[in-house]
């Protein structure tokens, strides 16, 4: 069965006729090519598929296509083309948290999150706001750090 | 009407009309359904019925204050939104703020974890320990039903194949309680599906001493959550001594009936009892005995340590 979908994604207007109940991120990495999302454990657990819908942080594995009708859906790929994303993804290069990368883009997700709920987070706050976001490398004190990094760099611009 | 595999009403009124035809699978958040159904990376996951996605729902997203002062929660309100809404009272917003990780409680509905009837599931503590209702409707009209009642067993709820849940309301003012209690226990911080929870609440008579009324619930202690008002009364209308607690944490213990780890369960549940119960009967100036408070970056509390 397949259904019209329309909804915003990386700030523009994207409609696809699919069968709505696909999942968001099989959407959005076969259908509109966004790599960026990626999949470490398909049922919720581990961060890696982390988009935002309607400004809010969910996993796209758990989300069914259907469910974005008329929503707004962020990808990482949208994120770090903005002011705030980039600085973060410098942060993250700059403060050597990424290994494989396999969870980096998750993690900047959550990040921007973080940064733009509580500009100057501590470090108790950014490992909760990372705490739905599994890394199997860096053992997440550089990840941490670079987040300190981030906010330290953007400033005020969190506050916007 | 033609039957198809999956709907998406844009109101309440065009889902109960749905509901009323076809019998669809509801899926809010999708946490447990899209787990449930998941096959594997890339395929879409296949139902035994239709689905009719209702996440969106406006009419079921919000939360008051009724006229009765009882908190009225949508349906469809998630763990995060009723985590930081300090209209929701005290217990559910630490259950709700301890939900999964950020991101799932982005998801995650009350309505769904109260329909999943899960032991586990995290809300109906609280919801059980304040006598917290349901309203489900449909075409037909609304009913309300306790959510201790409405959970009939494990994985089975009360609910007929036209009707929706649609609000939580539970009955809670600031001053029902002079002391309360909610600790989850947890393999880790983040994501930790429930190993038990805790809710308690107690208050004085006048005299402050004796006890007015006193309430305990505990949840993944056995088929569903548990709470017992035999226990309860066991020490409302007396004063606080150390052999009534012992009755409560034995009367309670009596209740519990945990499948796995059952001894660790019963032991944390027993420990919770009487260290809320010894600290209440010195009246400490804190409100909130045994808890977490603190930041967090969606205003909820979260753990201290
Ligand atoms: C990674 C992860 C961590 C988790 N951690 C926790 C945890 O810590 N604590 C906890 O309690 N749970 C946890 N869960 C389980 C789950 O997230 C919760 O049970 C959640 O509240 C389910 O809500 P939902 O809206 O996502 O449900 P859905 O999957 O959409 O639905 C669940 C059930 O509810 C029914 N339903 C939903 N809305 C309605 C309605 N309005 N009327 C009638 N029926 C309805 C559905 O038909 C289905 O049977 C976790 C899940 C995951 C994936
Ligand atoms: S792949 Fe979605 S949370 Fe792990
Ligand atoms: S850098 Fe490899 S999983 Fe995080």
């Amino acid at each position: 069965m397949e259904t019209k979908i329309c909804f915003r994604l990386n700030g523009k207007d994207v409609k696809i006729t699919t069968d709505p109940l696909r999942r968001l991120i099989d959407v959005l990495r076969e259908d509109f090519d966004l790599k960026g999302v990626k999949e470490g454990c398909s049922e919720g657990e581990c961060g890696a598929c982390s988009v935002l819908f309607n400004n809010k942080m969910v996993t796209s594995c758990i989300i069914p296509i259907g469910a974005a009708d008329g929503q707004e859906i962020m990808t990482i790929e949208g994120i770090s083309a903005t002011e705030k994303g980039k600085i973060i993804v410098d942060a993250f290069a700059d403060g050597g948290a990424v290994q494989c990368g396999f969870c980096i883009p998750g993690m900047v997700i959550a990040a921007y999150y973080l940064l733009s709920n509580n500009p100057d987070p501590s470090d108790d706050e950014i490992r909760l706001g990372i705490s739905g976001n599994i890394c199997r490398c860096t053992g997440y004190d550089l990840i941490v750090e670079s987040i300190h990094l981030a906010a330290k760099r953007g400033g005020a611009i969190w506050k916007s | 009407m033609e039957e198809l595999k999956c709907y998406m009403p844009k109101t309440l009124r065009e889902a109960l009309e749905i509901k009323a035809k076809v019998d669809v699978i509801p899926l809010a958040g999708g946490s447990d359904l899209m787990v449930s159904h998941k096959r594997t990376i890339g395929l879409t996951p296949v139902f035994e019925k239709p689905v009719m996605i209702i996440r969106n729902l406006p009419e079921l997203r919000k939360i008051y204050v009724n006229d009765k002062g009882e908190c009225c929660i949508g349906a469809g309100c998630t763990s995060a939104e009723i985590a930081e809404n300090k209209l929701c009272p005290w217990h559910l917003r630490q259950a709700a703020s301890r939900m999964g990780a950020i991101g799932l409680r982005n998801s995650a509905t009350i309505a769904g974890n109260i329909a999943n009837a899960s032991p586990k599931g995290d809300t109906p503590g609280p919801l059980y320990l304040l006598d917290a209702r349901v309203k489900i409707s449909s075409l037909r009209g609304d009913r309300e039903e306790l959510v201790s009642d409405f959970i009939v067993k494990f994985r089975t709820i009360d609910l007929k194949s036209d009707e929706l849940i649609t609000e939580i309301i539970v009955p809670y003012s600031e001053d029902d309680f002079d002391y309360i209690f909610w600790h989850k226990v947890g393999t880790r911080k983040a994501n930790a599906i429930s190993k038990i929870t805790v809710s308690q609440a107690i208050k004085f008579e006048k005299d402050g001493k004796t006890v007015k009324d006193y309430r305990v619930s505990a949840t993944a202690t056995g088929a569903k959550t548990n709470r017992s008002r035999d226990v309860e009364k066991l020490i409302i209308g007396k004063t606080i001594e150390p052999e009534i607690i012992e009755e409560v944490v034995n009367g309670f213990d009596q209740v519990i009936s945990p499948r796995a780890m059952p001894e660790f369960r019963r032991e944390a549940t027993r420990r919770m009892i009487r260290r809320f119960l010894t600290e209440a009967a010195k009246h400490p100036k804190d409100k909130v005995i045994d808890t977490y408070e603190g930041y967090s970056m969606t205003g909820a509390p979260t753990p201290r340590s």
